[in-house]
């Protein structure tokens, strides 16, 4: 008789679960220091189900070749200047948001995943993790490829790791990573694999993705399928380590409630930049952000919240504040971009008359009511050639380091915030979510970086506007105007040849970067 | 035009029809494979082909890497077969499980009992021993009225020859009416069988908890004298549920069984005794009671329920509060297409709950 034939599960085991040893010389709580500060109880690592079976040999065999497709479509769209392609050159505006305010996180992921693999005592949860820390790396490369390419023709994405380290908005984003990486390892992938890559990732994903597909921009959309075959895996990790937290010990449930609850709320906050690129910065709209909290959110969330609650789980905290804002959260956000670009490296505008009419059809309780009076009034003074600027400095919300310019869940004309004290200090919050972050680890975030303090305190390159931009690496008067001045604009119309008064060219010319 | 797919550890073979998935067809066949977007993108159903061809439908070439067409991989959510297959999947092969062939058997009806007003015992002698594994099932096939119906094997698998059928009647059902109403003893019937992946698990070193409710009894009676047969000397607790002293069945063997074997327990639950008086024993839901009797904790068990979809998804919430989780909690599971439909509503949390 033959020597039976390995079955998938085995092999599997064969070369990862048996690579594992016991320490002889270091008792186990030394060489994994940070398995208990979190208050979790784990008494079983062998209960870790992998979620996938895949070695590392079969590993790089995927990659390499994902890698070769890709990189063929995006020399194919550089050579054909794809970037003509896409639908207006507003749409570069969304990716330069996500470009630099995304695509480091990709990077901060790398490294959080590396880290947390190497504090996990499992072996099934350190392959998983060493596995997911590479992709993260593959994925921050090829966007910047992407981020080289369009570099070459429009302005605002020259230098994205001083902004994405530096500039306010972009301390949102960056800021949500810092909080997950200073965490410890089982928060760490509660924030990232499960709720930020499980509840919320088509949220990010499916603006981006599809964005990019309905906009023309081939290479982002390819740059999608290619990660979505690893996010599959990412998402998996996440249900996981879920899972095992929970079955392992119920005194672990109220820490994972609290994790859920944080890190949902946190995702949402981050999100809020999606709603705007939903809305207002994709030519041709994909869906509404609206419809997409609808779908993603409350009903698949609500699906997965069900199964949660046999573990005594239920839904993240304030989750209805959220279904409330549905219908304020991407307009406020455009809004505090619009009357400030000044300060930010990409362009805005106000909709055009058959967007506006889009945008009250996708929310008929708030638009016509109260975001188009206000568009009309910014159109009109721009007619007038007096764009109205925001020229004061907002205050942040200690947690999330957004503005304070949302508005209460049950009235869209009050300004949500919240205040807590501690060690005689007042700090300030956005909402009753970020209070509750906030006041469970003071500590934590009055060690915040928080770009406006940071400017008044003289940190961010002087005390004026143009030396704080300057400081910023921002391109002023290029990068940081609203779309119609920009050069941006007026590029394109001569690339495309919409411009009557100036003569198209044939070849699209590279732009100067600062 | 439909073919055959043999699924790989399984040993499982399925009929898929023409522009069927393999994914689609396993599912509705009760037989699970990892998946989960459903349409080719994310590689979570790659399966490997050992035998056959495949059309590979809408497959990603990101999620279905060239080198893996060649290799003979394909994705299961996507991929129609276009010749019989066998395929293997990343699916666990059970080390309890037997392996016997489904084969078809002439049977003759030799005893109907009425076990309570709703419920029948038919015993069919058969025309060669029927080896199975306790727990299984197997298809009746009713000539006269052209209809097949599956019941679970009630009597212990040392039983080879007269297999035992519990049978409720459904209002309205046609197969049960049938039998309820005009089958007799004599009667020829024909039997194919045996099937199913419900089992006890006995390479684990676990209690073995049975909640039943109704006619649901009849694997875990085939599965309790298999194991008590064998001398499993395993704690073996049984909870059987029915809504009055009427409707209670088998109370006598199961109370016998207790007497004899000191690692048994045999607990009878009603649901509604109105105003019985003669009723001493427990009153409620099985999964209530045995809540309360192991106090809430049924860590070192394995569970294996039987019941109305109702009752198995109340009972595995029970048993999740008293920290059994999914890897421990067993249940015989057809899925119809209705329920396929339904599931891609579900989230990804649980493999089979």
């Amino acid at each position: 008789m033959s020597a039976k034939k390995l079955g998938l599960r085995e092999k599997y085991s064969k070369m990862t679960r048996d690579l594992s040893w016991e320490p002889s010389y270091q008792p186990m709580e030394k060489i994994y220091p940070q398995t208990e500060m979190e208050g979790l109880k784990i008494e079983d690592w062998d209960k870790w189900e992998d979620p996938f079976r895949l070695t590392m040999d079969a590993y790089w065999k995927y990659q390499a070749e994902k890698e070769r497709k890709l990189y063929a479509i995006i020399e194919a769209f550089a050579q054909n200047n794809g970037q003509l392609n896409v639908t207006d050159a507003r749409y570069i505006n969304a990716l330069k948001l996500f470009l630099n305010g995304v695509s480091p996180l990709e990077y901060a992921a790398h490294r959080g995943f590396a880290m947390a693999g190497r504090q996990l005592p499992g072996v099934g949860a350190q392959v998983a993790c060493q596995m997911q820390s590479v992709d993260e790396l593959r994925h921050v490369q090829t966007q910047v490829h992407t981020i080289s390419h369009y570099n070459k023709y429009f302005n605002g994405l020259d230098d994205f790791r001083h902004k994405h380290d530096n500039v306010w908005y972009l301390s949102v984003p960056k800021s949500f990573f810092d909080d997950a990486m200073t965490a410890g390892p089982f928060e760490f992938i509660t924030a990232i694999s499960f709720s930020f890559e499980y509840v919320l990732t088509n949220l990010l994903f499916m603006p981006f993705m599809s964005g990019a597909a309905y906009n023309g921009d081939m290479a982002t959309v390819t740059f999608g399928f290619s990660a979505q075959s690893d996010e599959a895996r990412h998402m998996t990790l996440g249900l996981e380590v879920i899972k095992f937290m929970l079955e392992q010990h119920p005194d672990n449930v109220p820490i994972v409630q609290r994790w859920i609850d944080k890190w949902f709320w946190r995702g949402y906050r981050l999100l809020s930049l999606v709603s705007m690129m939903m809305d207002y910065m994709l030519p041709k709209k994909v869906m509404s952000w609206k419809e997409a909290w609808e779908m993603y959110f409350v009903q698949n969330g609500g699906a997965l919240f069900e199964d949660l609650a046999r573990y005594g789980i239920r839904m993240p905290k304030y989750w209805e504040q959220t279904v409330a804002g549905m219908d304020h959260l991407s307009h406020q956000t455009w809004n505090t971009f619009y009357t400030h670009n000044h300060a930010a490296a990409f362009h805005t505008w106000m909709p055009e008359e058959d967007e506006m009419q889009w945008l009250a059809s996708k929310y008929p309780e708030s638009f016509d009511k109260y975001y188009r009076p206000r568009w009309e009034h910014y159109k009109k003074l721009e007619e007038e050639g007096k764009d109205f600027s925001n020229p004061s400095l907002p205050m942040l919300c200690q947690t999330c380091q957004i503005p304070m310019f949302y508005t209460e869940a049950d009235d869209p004309t009050t300004i949500s915030y919240r205040v807590s004290e501690y060690k005689g200090d007042k700090y300030h919050t956005c909402s009753d979510g970020c209070k509750d972050i906030f006041d469970h680890e003071p500590e934590k975030y009055i060690q915040a970086w928080l770009p406006v303090h940071q400017i008044f305190q003289g940190n961010c390159g002087g005390g004026s506007l143009e030396e704080v931009l300057d400081w910023y690496r921002l391109n002023q008067g290029v990068e940081n105007v609203k779309y119609h001045l920009s050069e941006d604009f007026s590029n394109w119309k001569k690339w495309k040849g919409l411009d009557p008064e100036t003569e198209s060219d044939d070849e699209p010319r590279q732009v100067s970067n600062g | 035009m439909s073919y055959e797919v043999t699924i790989e550890p399984l040993g499982e073979t399925i009929e898929v029809e023409d522009d069927q998935t393999i994914l689609d067809a396993a599912l509705r066949a009760g037989i699970w494979l990892p998946h989960a977007c459903c349409h080719g993108l994310c590689a979570t159903c790659k399966v490997d082909v050992v035998d056959g061809e495949v059309e590979q439908g809408d497959a990603s070439p990101f999620a279905l890497m060239d080198f893996e067409r060649d290799e003979g991989k394909c994705l299961a959510c996507c991929a129609t077969p276009t010749s019989d297959l066998v395929i293997e999947a990343d699916i666990e092969e059970d080390a309890d499980a037997e392996v016997h062939p489904v084969e078809d058997y002439a049977g003759v009806v030799v005893a109907i009992e009425a076990l309570t007003p709703t419920a029948k015992s038919v015993i069919v002698e058969l025309d060669r021993e029927l080896k199975f594994q306790a727990g299984q099932y197997v298809n009746l096939h009713l000539p006269e009225i052209g209809q097949t119906r599956a019941f679970s094997l009630a009597n212990s698998p040392s039983e080879k020859r007269r297999v035992e059928l519990q049978i409720r009647h459904i209002p309205g059902g046609e197969a049960t009416s049938f039998v309820h109403q005009q089958l007799k003893v004599g009667d020829k019937v024909d039997i194919t069988g045996p099937y199913g992946r419900f089992f006890v698990r006995r390479s684990a070193d676990a209690d073995a908890l049975f909640l039943a409710c109704g006619t649901g009894i009849s694997s875990p009676k085939s599965m309790i004298l298999d194991l008590l047969e064998q001398g499993d000397d395993r704690n073996i607790k049984l909870f059987h549920g029915a809504r009055n002293q009427t409707e209670l069945y088998d109370r006598d063997l199961f109370e016998q069984l207790a007497a004899d074997f000191k690692n048994f327990r045999y607990t009878p639950v009603l649901s509604q005794p109105n105003g019985d008086q003669t009723w001493e024993g427990a009153v409620g839901y099985v999964q209530d009671v045995a809540q309360s009797h192991l106090e809430n904790d049924f860590r070192g068990h394995q569970a294996y329920l039987c019941g109305s979809p109702n009752m198995i998804d109340s009972a595995i919430t029970v048993l999740m509060q008293g920290r059994l989780f999914e890897r421990d909690i067993y249940f015989e599971k057809f899925i119809s297409a209705a329920d396929a439909a339904q599931q891609s509503q579900r989230s990804p949390l649980f493999k089979s709950i």
